[in-house]
This record gives structure tokens, C-alpha cells and sequence, in this order.
């Protein structure tokens, strides 16, 4: 029946589509993280961990998990989600766990209790009779997560394809049509109370619309909420999974990255206002030969259109330079790393010198490169 | 010099060892002042040349992100892939199938399997008692995946494409295709041909000492193998990940340590039978029999091991929290320290490599440390942008083409080639078939903002042309704002403060650097995952480093002739003040040239310069002297006025270090109007303190450039002339690169012919090296009438980049032999000795209880050295600060009957005639004068001197 669609088309050799349809696969998943946020995923037949690399970037996700069930392939992919040394220069925000799992899809584990999404891309045709109709109670009934992303070939595209073999991948099970996956997903999701929505990839070339996407895929949303006490019950199952591994990543809600975070933004500030003091001083000094010191405002570039007018300015005496604290608080990104100007405090008392009452931030203007000179010609001298 | 040569910045003086201080070179503008052809005390003790915490720093700094002082005989990354894409080594495929990669070995299952039964006390591994025949010692491969590997990648990062294994297995394809980076030069074999020291390369002279190194013995079970299997599958089975699932059922059979790509298996104890059968079923109930049959066996030391024990190693650093920053792998997580108002963080790491060394395989390891910094390119950007001058473009790409950059989103590294300016992040480039603005691919891909729109776009070649596929790779464009510095840029390096600070945190006493390492190796046995895989695979690490036993060779004595004073110290600067010098010229007739300003200044050297000399025994009479405007064509102009032939040095104080000044004053010198020079920064005079001892110095150098004899050494051979030969190389600006040619001339080492010649940029071996030696005979020919060529002729090859040595083999010793042989019944006797500064092998002596240097002399000529060639270590400098450097010598060609004794005592000998520096160097002279030869024809004047130079040393 699909072939008289199919029929009077002209079919290219071979399709194509760019992005690949994989990348367009991840991309509909990135876009639904985008978009709702969830902190907790896992994904079911990682296999090279590609999508749990391109979802550990975003910023929600503090939990992602992988599950497959080639131990090998993880082992071999699992460098890609390592830390490296930017994630301790420029921690996250939030914290983030990755855990790599061996074991099966069917298998009841409570380590993927709990989840906000689970994504099975491309995983079901690749499953066994028996474990496809173990899936919907493993996932929908027993991992319970908040929504499931499920997507598989839809095998009425398949005629477009040149190829001869029954199904696009050796390994596939069965492939199915739309009114199939559509029948099995609408039964999983009135028996475990999850609502579902249909959608697709990879157009189909124009004049075989009918067809449908190449990709279909099915988006279910849980109705009714789990109860603590469900929950809490299913904790007591043995684990089924092995861990091959666990990636934890520095973030800025443990405070030794927060400390330095902070300081580090305070210092860069500090040093620009410092510098735009010290050559606003020479212009002026150069203009009139006065040895005299006397204060010129710093041309701080923030104060001049000015909500901040009220905020205390930096000033100097002699040669030590004030920066008030609450002057470092009104950059936007301090104020969003601390919070409070108490914190503020609290986080730089370590790191920088405060003036005695507390107020402000003191740094001396005149480096101390001078007075290692003097070291070092003393050194030179003894050698001389 | 920066920061080292406060003592007397400016003078030309002395003592230039420290040819390439790792942060402050002298190069751009600082030039002149800061060294120019100056140097004089390294400060602290630091001793010239010996590199220590400086020289390493920067040694480590070089490989990775290639700095300009680099340049000298590092090649950085583009130079050093060009020259090596000449240096063919021959890697023949191996008789198997095809060369295991490493990431195949890896990818097995982490099982959690107990040591085998037969388990018991672990050995060292040993190589086979006979020395391995040629052909076998070539197929090796070199442990890419640890070391070399990673320049592909710091490659371990995520990336869009391509598993470990896939990368390997390109790389391994592409090292058939054009050469491979056998950075540790593994299996070129240049022993065999050495007959008389097939044997024996020890030495038995001086006094024996046991030394500590920086090697920790690699063990493993008895008879502990790797086994080869190639498994069939039958029907075929076209996923790789359906095969590997397939033959996974068969755990049992293969026990949980095995590695498996899809074709080839590793497995670490031996199957029954040789053909192995056995069956699986598919999910659909398809029967497939799978064959597996044992293709070779892998001695412990076998290149394939090799690559294994590294990348096994390089695991366990990652298991350890470390974080690859481009081959090395550095504490980033804890260890960082925050130099908060220079805005960057110095990082302890380690570097690493197992090798097979004479006796054993070894982990060699030595402390390193990474400059990580904190400012973005666009920082740098915008810093340029706001002092609003018009050059500020120009200035931005001086000041960062050919850095390296990071880019924290997905941890990797780039050179930057160039800079953008038409395009801005709202540019769009295309990807997956449409058009995407850099904005809004960072955005998706890595959730990465931008929030300057105005930035360039930075360019970053791909460092092979071509991909796997044969498809021209196009370059990487970056955002500025995404790209944090590595390393530091030229104007950082020539920041005193930065310099001084850096060298604080990374100059370790041996003691604390012996401490670092011990940690290291503690570690990781106390480390429960490293240890579980190091029993499942059954090997280990040695708890405590290798000891040996070195010998100490005797201070050897200078002015043995009694002409002048006779010294018998390695530091001899104190001496040199109260005594005569062996030969010195006398100065009859010089020029002073100075600027108005400096007329004072200029009366005030000339006085001390006459009190000076007299010490030193030099007559001198008056300068003519020649005050100038200070411009470059003032100079040039009064120089040209004033020079006549029978002028013999022409002085310049300079009121500043300007490069062009200096370059012009030195080209001018140097080519068109041929005569020693001396320029002077008149900074460099202005402190009464040393002022005396500056100009003592400054003495010594200008008597030296004249043709003054310093001081002499007696060798052993008389008709034996000494050539050094060293490379500069400065890729930044694609220039020419130079080879400093040197030979002597006479047997107590005083005079030198010296000439270069350049060639394409970042080439490193030589093309003129014929004629230059053709030359040095003929004015070697002139020198010694009683004997017209000489008998002996020692090479020694500096500036020999990593995985070069083949090259060596192949082409310029060959060439070296067509010049001889060129000579009717010549019979020469010819020694090559390649000489290597670099190095990662550290060794301590134990006095008092304290590690400290090995004293000045010590040879080290077993254990850590390699089983193919006929290679020595010695340091020949005495350090006051910071670890010793030993310098690594390989004799890959010997027809005289020289024993390593003798060798390495003329070797050594050869360390103390290096005349701009009152103590013995880490190299032998004539290498020295070749860098400095090559770094200022590299540098100033990018032409091949006047001829009528060649017998003086003028670019001290």
C-alpha cells in the first residue's frame, strides 16, 4: 500500500538530509531541554555518549545518566564527558553528575528513579520481542520519569531508501509504521498515565508527503504525579546496573570554586579601575607639572549614564587605592555570583585587604616591582 | 635577559649562556638592552646553561605552546610539523595484519578480574639479551598514544567526530603516509654500526657516585605477555558494535581483561589453541561462528607495549584528577596557584613517558608546570584597542600569532595563525549544510555567550593540511572572547615581574622536585582504581626510583701552560679579575660611538675600561671618539665615516634597547661593512655598584670579538678540529631559518671559524652543511700548515628536534662523509655526537641527607640510557639554584678507536672554552657559538655575514 504512495516519485539515489538526521535527532532533544529545563536525564541507548556530551553544556541538568547495554562502547566513550581544565577554571553554576551505567533497559534499577526526562533514541526497534513488552512498565511504570522522549523508524519512509535490506540496521527487531508506534505509545501511555504527542524528523521528498516523517517520534508527558510513598517503595529494589563510571563537575555551589570565582572577578575589576586611575593621574600629571597627588575621580565608565551615581566611588590616599565594597557589588556579575554584600565579603576576606572598617577594598597603586628591584641588585651585588 | 641579567643588561658581555631564557628572551625590542648580545650573570646563582627551573619552564612551555624563545632550536608546533614531515622515518608496516593501536588495546571491558593465579612476584621487564636486530628495532612504534598521541588530540577532548580508536587508527594510516612524530625517536637503531661499542658504552674514569634519578622501573608478571588474536565472524557482521556484543558472551573464555576493536584482540594470557572456535547466536536467532586466531605475541618491551603501558599511564593520570593540557597533565583542580594580580594561575603537572632504556622499561616523570591564564583574547583585544593607536591591529597579532589558546568549551587548544577583522560573531559560516552565525552555533552547541558582537574572529590552521578522508582541512575560526591565553605572550615575557614570579613558583630545589615526584609514584599506589587495573593487567611500578651509579670526571685545568694564571675551578669569574688572560689582543685602535646625551657616560666607560683591561693584561690605547645624534642613519652614517680597515672593533652605546637600532647598527657591521661590534644600552652603565664589574665583563667580550684568547684547555687530541652546529628558527614571522656553523682551528680550542647559512623557514636539518664544512677545512688548512687536514673531526649537532634522529642518520651524516671523502687519501676519523638540551631526566646526589645537584663533571652513561644507541648524559655545569639540566649526548657516528672514556672527557672538556662565560656550560662551546651565531644572523640581520668575519668570534 505505502509503494502505490510511493509510486510516479522520482527517487534520488540516495537521501539525505543535512544535518544528518542523528544531529537532528540530538537537536530535538536539546531543544526540549531548552525549553523545559529539566534537571535530572537520563538517556537509554547512549552508546557513544554523544547526546550526554552535547546535554552536560546546559545549565539546568544537574543529573545525567547513561544506560547501555555494551559495556565496551562505554568504557571507550567515556572520556568524552571528562572534565578538563576549563570546568575547573570556569566552573558551572550548578553541580552536574555523570554516570554511566551497564545494564539493561528492562532492568528495574532505582538509579533511574526519579527523572525529569528519559530520552530512548532510536533504542526500541533494537529490542527483543520479550523486552519490548517489558519496556512500558520498566519505563512509564516503574522509572516514572517526569516525560519520555521515544523515537524510532518509521518504516513506511523505508521504500524511499535505495537500499534493499528489510530494515536499516542489521540489528533492528522490527521497524514500524506510523499507526503502530502510534497504537503502542497511546497504550503505554493511558496504562501509566502519561499523555503523548506526536511529531517527526526528516521530511520525506516532496510528492511523497504521505509518507511521513523518517523519523517518528513520541513525546509523553506524565498526568498524574507520583506519589512520595510509590517512590519510596521502589527504592528498596536491588540495583541491576553496574556503574562504568562517574564524572563529577566542579560548580560554583561548592565554595572554594565560588571564593575563587568571586575574586577573580573582583580582582579584574579592581585592576581596571586601578589602571584607568592611574592613567587618568598621569594625564594630568603631564599636563601640569603639580608633584602633588590630589585625587582625580576615576573615569569609571559605569558612572557616567548613571543609576549607580549613589553608589560609593572609588578613591585613593595617598598611594592606596579604595574600592568600596559596595561599588563592587553593583557589577552585575559580583551581585550574581554572592547574592548579598555581606557574602561579598565574607568570600574576598581572604583574598584581599580590606580597609579597617571593612568598607572598602585596598590595594596599593604603586607596584611592588620596585622594591624587588632593589632585592634583586642586592643579589647582584654579592655576586659581582 | 630579563630578570637574570639585571646585573649588567646591556653590555655585551660575557657570557650569554643562558641562550634562551624561557620567559624573558631577548628578542623584539627587549633585545639590546635586556641582552642583546649580552648577558651577563644569570642571577641567583642560576648558572648559564643550565637551564634549571627557567630552561625547563620553558622547555615544557615550548613543546606545547610554542613560545618565541622556543624558536631557537625547539621548532615550535608549525616548524616542527614541517621538519618532520621531512623526517621520513620508517616505519614499515609490521608483519601482522596491521599495527594494534593503542586504543584498541584499550578498549576492553573494565572488568574487575583478581591477578591471574600465576601471579607472583613481579620483574622487571627485559628487553632480550641480545641486542635486537635492525629491522626489528625500525618496525617499532613509537608509544604515540601516551605522549605523541596527544598533540592530535589534546585529543582526548570531546569532539564532534571520532572515537580514540578511530583517531589512532587515522594516525597510524597517516604515519605510513607522510613520516610519523616519533618524538622519542624510538627504534632508530644507530648502535649497530658503532661495532666497538655494541659492547660496552661505559666509561671507568673518575670517581664513582650514586645518583637518584627521576625513573621508576615499570614491572611485570613472569612471562607476562600480550597476546594478538584476529577473530573472524562467519556470516559477516557488519557492526562493530553487534561483533563486540557477540564475542562478549565468550567472557569465560577470554577472562575480563581483554581489549577488542571490532577485529583485533588483545588478551593478556594465552589461549588454549591457536584457532579457537566458538558460536554465538544474534537477537534474531542467527548462529554465528566466531574464529579466533592467534596472530602474535607481544614481548613486554615490543613497541606495541610500549604504547599501551603509556596510555595505560596516561588513565591512571586522569583516574588521579589530573587534566591534560597538551601532552603533559597538570593539577588544575587543586594545585593551581592563583597569581592573582598577574592574572593567571601556575599549575603543577607531570610530564611522563615509558620507555625502554638500557635495561629496563621505565617511567620517566618530571615535574612541570603550566601558565594558565585567566584573560581572554579578547581582554588582550580590547587592552590593545584602548591605548586607540593606529598600529593597534598589528600590534594585536605581534603580540599573539602563534600562541596557543584554550578553549574552555570543549577543552581543547589552537594555535592562532591571524585574525579576522571583517568578520564579527554575527558572521555566519556554514554547518550541516546551512548558514549559522558564530553566536548562534556557541549558543546551541555549547551554551557558550557572546556578548561582544564586535570582536574579529581568530584563525587557527589546521596543522595537516589534508583530513583522514584526503579532504583539505579548513581552518578553525574562534571567538576571541572564548579563548583563554596559555603560556605568555612576548610582552609578559619581557616583564621582569612576571618572569621573577614565575621562576619563584617553578624553580624547585631537587629536593622539593625528588619530593614531587615520590608523591607522584606514591599515588599512585596508593590510588585503589590504578592499582585494581595494574594487577588485572599484571604489571606495576617500582615504589622508588631508580638508583645508579655515575662517575664524577675531574676539574679540569685551564692555562696549563703557565703563560697566564692556571685555574682549576667550573666558575672561574673571581679568577679571571686578578689574573692574566692566557692571549689577549691588544686594542690599539677602536671606535666609541655615542649619542650627544651620552657623552658623560661614554668618558666614564672609557676610564674604566683603561683600568680594567690593564688587570686583565690588555693594552689599550684611546678610542676615536664619534658622538652622534641619536637616529639610525646618524650612526650608520658616522660609522661609515669612520671605520678604515685597520679599525678593529667599533663600540656603540645605545641610549635604549630599539631592535631596529640594534639591527641596523649589526647588519650594517656585519655585511656591508664587515667589523666586530659592541653595542652597549647605556642603562647598563648607570649603576656605580657593579659598574666595574659590567665593564670587566664588557672587557673580556670586546677582546674576545677581536681575537683575544681568554683562556685555553689542553686536549688530549692534537689535529682535531670541533665543529658545533645549532639551528634558529623563527616561525612566527616565517622567516628563514639559520644554521650557525663553528669550527676550530687550532688544538687549545682559541680560534674559531664560524659561518651560516640560511635556509626555508623551520627547516631543521641542513642543506649547506657540505660547503660549510668545506669551507671550515680550508681555513683549517690556512691555520695548520704542518698538517692541512685535520686528523680527528668531532660533530656536534645542536638544535636536533624531538623524532629527528633518523633524519640525522640519513642525511647529514652522509653529507658530512661525501665532503671527506671528496678529499683524495684522506683518512679521516669523524665523530658525530648529537647533543640534546632538553630533556626530562633528572638526577640527585644525597649529601648530608639532602638531595642535591650532582657536582660538575658527572657522567651518567647506564641505566637510563638507550639500548640502540651509543648515548651519554653529563652535566657539565655546576647550579647553585634550581634543579640541573644534564645534557644528553648521542654518538650516531664513530669510525676512530675512541673509547667512551676518551669521549666523554673531550666532551667535557669542550664545555669549559665557551669565552662569553667565566665557567663551564652546558653544552660544548662550539654549540654554543653556533646558537649564538645563528640567533643573531636569525634575529638582527637575516643575511649571511661578511666572510671576512669568519675567524672571529663578532657575534658573541
Amino acid at each position: 500500500m505505502v509503494d502505490s504512495h510511493v509510486r510516479g516519485v522520482q527517487v534520488k539515489e540516495n537521501i539525505k538530509f543535512t544535518p544528518s538526521l542523528s544531529e537532528q535527532r540530538h537537536k530535538f532533544v536539546l531543544d526540549f531541554v531548552r525549553k523545559h529545563k529539566p534537571q535530572k536525564v537520563a538517556d537509554l541507548g547512549c552508546a557513544n555518549c554523544k547526546l550526554l556530551w552535547r546535554l552536560k553544556y546546559h545549565e539546568s541538568i544537574e543529573v545525567l545518566a547513561g544506560l547501555d547495554i555494551d559495556e565496551n562502547i562505554l568504557t571507550r566513550n567515556i572520556y568524552r564527558l571528562h572534565t578538563g581544565a576549563g570546568d575547573y577554571l570556569d566552573p558551572r553554576e550548578r553541580p552536574l553528575t555523570i554516570t554511566l551505567y551497564h545494564g539493561s533497559v528492562v532492568e528495574k534499577d532505582p538509579c533511574l528513579l526519579g527523572f525529569d526526562l528519559i530520552t530512548c533514541i532510536e533504542l526500541i526497534e533494537h529490542l527483543e520481542a520479550k523486552e519490548l513488552s517489558q519496556f512500558p512498565e520498566v519505563i512509564f511504570g516503574f522509572f516514572s520519569p517526569t516525560t519520555v522522549i521515544i523515537s524510532t523508524p518509521n518504516s513506511e519512509f523505508n521504500p524511499l531508501f535505495s537500499g534493499k535490506t528489510l530494515f536499516r540496521h542489521p540489528d533492528h527487531k522490527f521497524e514500524w509504521d506510523r499507526t503502530q508506534f502510534q497504537s503502542w505509545a497511546l497504550d503505554a501511555a493511558r496504562h501509566y498515565g502519561y499523555s503523548v504527542e506526536f511529531t517527526g524528523l526528516g521530511e520525506p521528498p516532496p510528492g511523497a508527503e504521505a509518507v511521513g516523517f523518517c523519523t517518528q517520534i513520541g513525546v509523553f508527558v506524565k498526568t498524574i504525579p507520583n506519589t512520595v510513598k510509590s517512590l519510596h517503595d521502589e527504592k528498596t529494589i536491588e540495583c541491576a546496573h553496574t556503574t562504568v563510571g562517574t564524572v563529577i563537575y566542579p560548580s560554583l555551589k561548592e565554595e572554594k570554586y565560588l571564593r575563587k570565582a568571586v575574586s577573580n572577578e573582583v580582582f579584574s575589576q579592581i585592576l581596571k579601575m586601578k589602571r584607568v586611575l592611574l592613567e587618568s593621574l598621569k594625564m594630568k600629571n603631564d599636563n601640569d607639572n603639580s608633584d602633588e597627588l590630589e585625587f582625580v575621580k576615576p573615569k569609571c565608565d559605569e558612572s557616567k549614564n548613571d543609576p549607580t551615581e549613589e553608589i560609593p566611588k572609588p578613591f585613593c590616599i595617598e598611594n592606596v587605592f579604595y574600592v568600596p565594597l559596595e561599588r563592587l557589588f553593583s557589577f552585575p556579575k559580583i551581585k550574581h555570583l554572592c547574592g548579598d554584600l555581606e557574602t561579598l565579603k565574607m568570600l574576598i576576606a581572604n583574598e584581599v585587604m580590606l580597609s579597617s572598617d571593612g568598607s572598602s577594598v585596598m590595594i596599593n597603586t604603586v607596584d611592588e616591582e620596585d622594591c624587588d628591584l632593589s632585592d634583586n641588585d642586592g643579589d647582584d651585588l654579592r655576586f659581582v | 635577559m630579563g630578570g637574570a641579567c639585571r646585573a649588567g643588561p646591556g653590555v655585551e658581555c660575557g657570557c650569554t649562556e643562558r641562550s634562551y631564557p624561557p620567559y624573558v628572551h631577548p628578542r623584539g625590542k627587549g633585545k639590546e638592552i635586556l641582552g642583546l648580545d649580552t648577558f651577563v650573570r644569570p642571577s641567583r646563582g642560576e648558572q648559564p646553561g643550565n637551564g634549571s627551573s627557567r630552561g625547563q619552564q620553558r622547555q615544557r612551555q615550548g613543546r606545547q605552546a610554542p613560545e618565541p624563545a622556543a624558536a631557537l632550536e625547539v621548532a615550535p608546533a608549525p616548524a616542527s610539523t614541517q621538519a618532520r614531515g621531512g623526517a621520513e622515518i620508517s616505519a614499515q608496516p609490521s608483519a601482522t595484519a596491521r599495527a594494534p593501536t593503542c586504543a584498541e588495546i584499550l578498549t576492553r571491558p573494565a572488568g574487575r578480574a583478581r591477578a591471574p593465579a600465576w601471579a607472583r612476584a613481579a620483574v622487571p621487564i627485559r628487553p632480550p639479551l641480545a641486542p635486537a636486530p635492525a629491522s626489528e628495532l625500525v618496525r617499532h612504534e613509537e608509544p604515540r598514544g601516551a605522549e605523541g598521541g596527544a598533540e592530535v588530540g589534546a585529543s582526548t577532548f570531546p569532539e564532534e567526530e571520532g572515537q580514540v580508536s578511530a583517531r589512532l587508527r587515522e594516525l597510524t594510516q597517516r604515519k605510513k603516509q607522510r613520516g610519523k612524530q616519533n618524538i622519542h625517536d624510538i627504534g632508530v637503531n644507530t648502535r649497530q654500526n658503532l661495532r666497538h661499542f655494541i659492547e660496552c658504552k661505559r666509561g671507568t674514569s673518575g670517581t664513582v657516585v650514586q645518583l637518584k634519578t627521576n625513573h621508576f622501573r615499570l614491572t611485570a608478571l613472569p612471562q607476562w605477555a600480550l597476546y594478538q588474536y584476529h577473530v573472524n565472524f562467519n556470516p559477516q557482521m557488519d557492526s562493530k558494535r553487534l561483533r563486540s556484543v557477540l564475542l562478549d558472551v565468550h567472557k569465560q573464555l577470554l577472562g575480563k581483561c581483554y581489549s577488542f576493536d571490532g577485529a583485533i584482540l588483545f588478551l593478556c594470557h594465552r589461549l588454549r589453541n591457536k584457532v579457537t572456535e566458538v558460536f554465538s547466536q544474534t537477537h534474531s536467532g542467527e548462529n554465528v561462528r566466531i574464529t579466533i586466531t592467534l596472530t602474535n605475541e607481544l614481548l613486554p618491551n615490543s613497541p606495541t607495549c610500549l604504547q599501551f603501558y603509556n596510555i595505560i599511564f596516561k588513565r591512571f593520570l586522569n583516574t588521579m584528577n589530573l587534566v591534560q593540557i597538551g601532552r603533559n597533565f597538570y593539577d588544575i583542580c587543586n594545585g593551581a596557584e592563583d597569581m592573582r594580580d598577574l592574572r593567571f594561575n601556575i599549575c603543577p603537572g607531570f610530564i611522563t613517558s615509558i620507555l625502554q632504556y638500557e635495561n629496563d622499561i621505565m617511567l620517566c616523570t618530571d615535574v612541570s608546570h603550566k601558565v594558565v591564564r585567566k584573560d581572554t583574547v579578547l581582554d588582550l583585544i580590547n587592552d590593545f584597542q584602548r591605548s586607540g593607536r593606529h598600529t593597534a591591529r598589528e600590534d594585536i597579532l605581534k603580540e599573539i600569532r602563534g600562541q596557543i589558546v584554550y578553549t574552555k568549551h570543549n577543552n581543547r587548544t589552537y594555535r592562532v595563525d591571524d585574525i579576522d577583522w571583517e568578520q564579527n560573531p554575527r558572521s555566519t559560516f556554514e554547518k550541516d549544510g546551512s548558514d549559522i552565525s558564530f553566536l548562534n552555533y556557541y549558543r546551541q552547541q555549547y551554551r557558550a555567550a557572546i556578548t561582544d558582537l564586535e570582536q574579529p574572529v581568530l584563525v587557527s590552521l589546521p596543522k595537516r593540511k589534508k583530513g583522514p578522508d584526503g579532504r583539505l582541512k579548513s581552518p578553525a575560526l574562534l571567538m576571541p572572547e572564548l579563548c583563554n591565553l596559555t603560556g605568555l605572550t612576548r610582552s609578559m615575557r619581557m616583564n621582569d615581574r612576571v618572569t621573577k614570579n614565575i621562576a619563584n613558583r617553578t624553580r624547585l630545589s631537587p629536593e622539593k622536585r625528588y619530593s614531587e615526584l615520590q608523591k607522584l609514584v606514591d599515588n599512585i599506589h596508593r590510588n585503589t582504581d590504578v592499582q585494581r587495573e595494574l594487577q588485572e593487567w599484571g604489571l606495576d611500578f617500582d615504589k622508588q626510583s631508580l638508583s645508579l651509579t655515575a662517575r664524577v670526571l675531574p676539574v679540569q685545568k685551564l692555562n696549563e701552560d703557565r703563560r697566564a694564571m692556571s685555574i682549576c675551578c667550573t666558575d672561574w669569574s673571581k679568577e679571571i679579575k686578578r689574573g692574566q688572560l692566557s692571549y689577549p689582543k691588544p686594542l690599539n685602535n677602536w671606535l666609541l660611538v655615542f649619542n650627544y646625551e651620552n657623552e658623560r657616560l661614554a668618558q666614564i666607560l672609557w676610564e674604566k675600561l683603561n683600568i680594567t683591561t690593564r688587570a686583565l693584561g690588555i693594552n689599550l690605547r684611546p678610542p676615536l671618539q664619534c658622538p652622534v645624534e641619536d637616529k639610525i642613519e646618524e650612526y650608520l652614517k658616522v660609522l661609515e665615516k669612520n671605520i678604515t680597515p685597520q679599525t678593529q672593533i667599533a663600540v656603540c652605546l645605545l641610549p635604549n634597547n630599539k631592535k631596529d637600532k640594534y639591527d641596523a647598527i649589526k647588519k650594517y657591521l656585519c655585511v656591508t661593512h664587515p667589523v666586530p661590534s659592541q653595542c652597549i644600552v647605556a642603562e647598563t652603565l648607570n649603576r656605580p655598584q657593579i659598574l666595574l664589574s659590567v665593564v670587566t665583563r664588557l672587557a673580556l667580550q670586546m677582546n674576545c670579538k677581536i681575537g683575544g684568547h681568554l683562556w685555553k684547555i689542553s686536549m688530549p687530541l692534537t689535529d682535531a678540529m670541533f665543529v658545533g652546529i645549532d639551528c634558529y628558527h623563527d616561525t612566527a614571522s616565517g622567516c628563514e631559518s639559520v644554521a650557525g656553523f663553528v669550527a676550530s682551528l687550532d688544538t687549545s680550542l682559541t680560534k674559531w671559524y664560524s659561518w651560516c647559512f640560511l635556509q626555508k623557514p623551520g627547516q631543521e636539518f641542513l642543506d649547506g652543511l657540505m660547503s660549510c664544512l668545506e669551507t671550515a677545512l680550508g681555513a683549517w688548512k690556512k691555520n695548520n700548515k704542518q698538517c692541512p687536514l685535520p686528523k680527528f673531526i668531532f660533530v656536534y649537532r645542536d638544535g636536533v628536534g624531538d623524532g629527528q634522529l633518523q633524519t640525522m642518520v640519513d642525511y647529514e651524516v652522509p653529507q658530512i662523509l661525501r665532503c671527506l671523502n671528496s678529499h683524495p687519501n684522506y683518512s679521516y676519523k669523524l665523530v658525530v655526537i648529537v647533543v640534546k638540551k632538553r630533556l626530562n631526566a633528572r638526577f640527585f646526589v644525597e649529601k648530608n641527607g639532602r638531595l642535591e645537584n650532582p657536582s660538575a663533571g658527572t657522567v651518567i652513561d647506564v641505566e637510563v640510557t638507550r639500548p640502540e644507541w651509543y648515548d651519554f648524559f653529563i652535566i657539565s655545569q655546576s647550579v647553585r639554584v634550581g634543579t640541573v639540566m644534564p645534557t644528553h649526548y648521542n654518538v650516531i657516528f664513530d669510525n676512530t678507536d675512541l673509547t667512551p672514556d676518551q669521549i666523554q672527557c673531550l666532551t667535557y672538556k669542550l664545555c669549559y672554552m665557551y669565552y662569553n662565560w667565566t665557567g663551564v656550560i652546558r653544552v660544548p662551546a662550539p654549540c654554543q657559538y653556533a646558537h649564538k651565531l645563528a640567533f643573531l644572523v636569525g634575529q638582527s640581520i637575516r643575511k649571511n655575514p661578511h666572510k671576512a668575519l669568519s675567524d672571529s668570534l663578532y657575534y658573541l
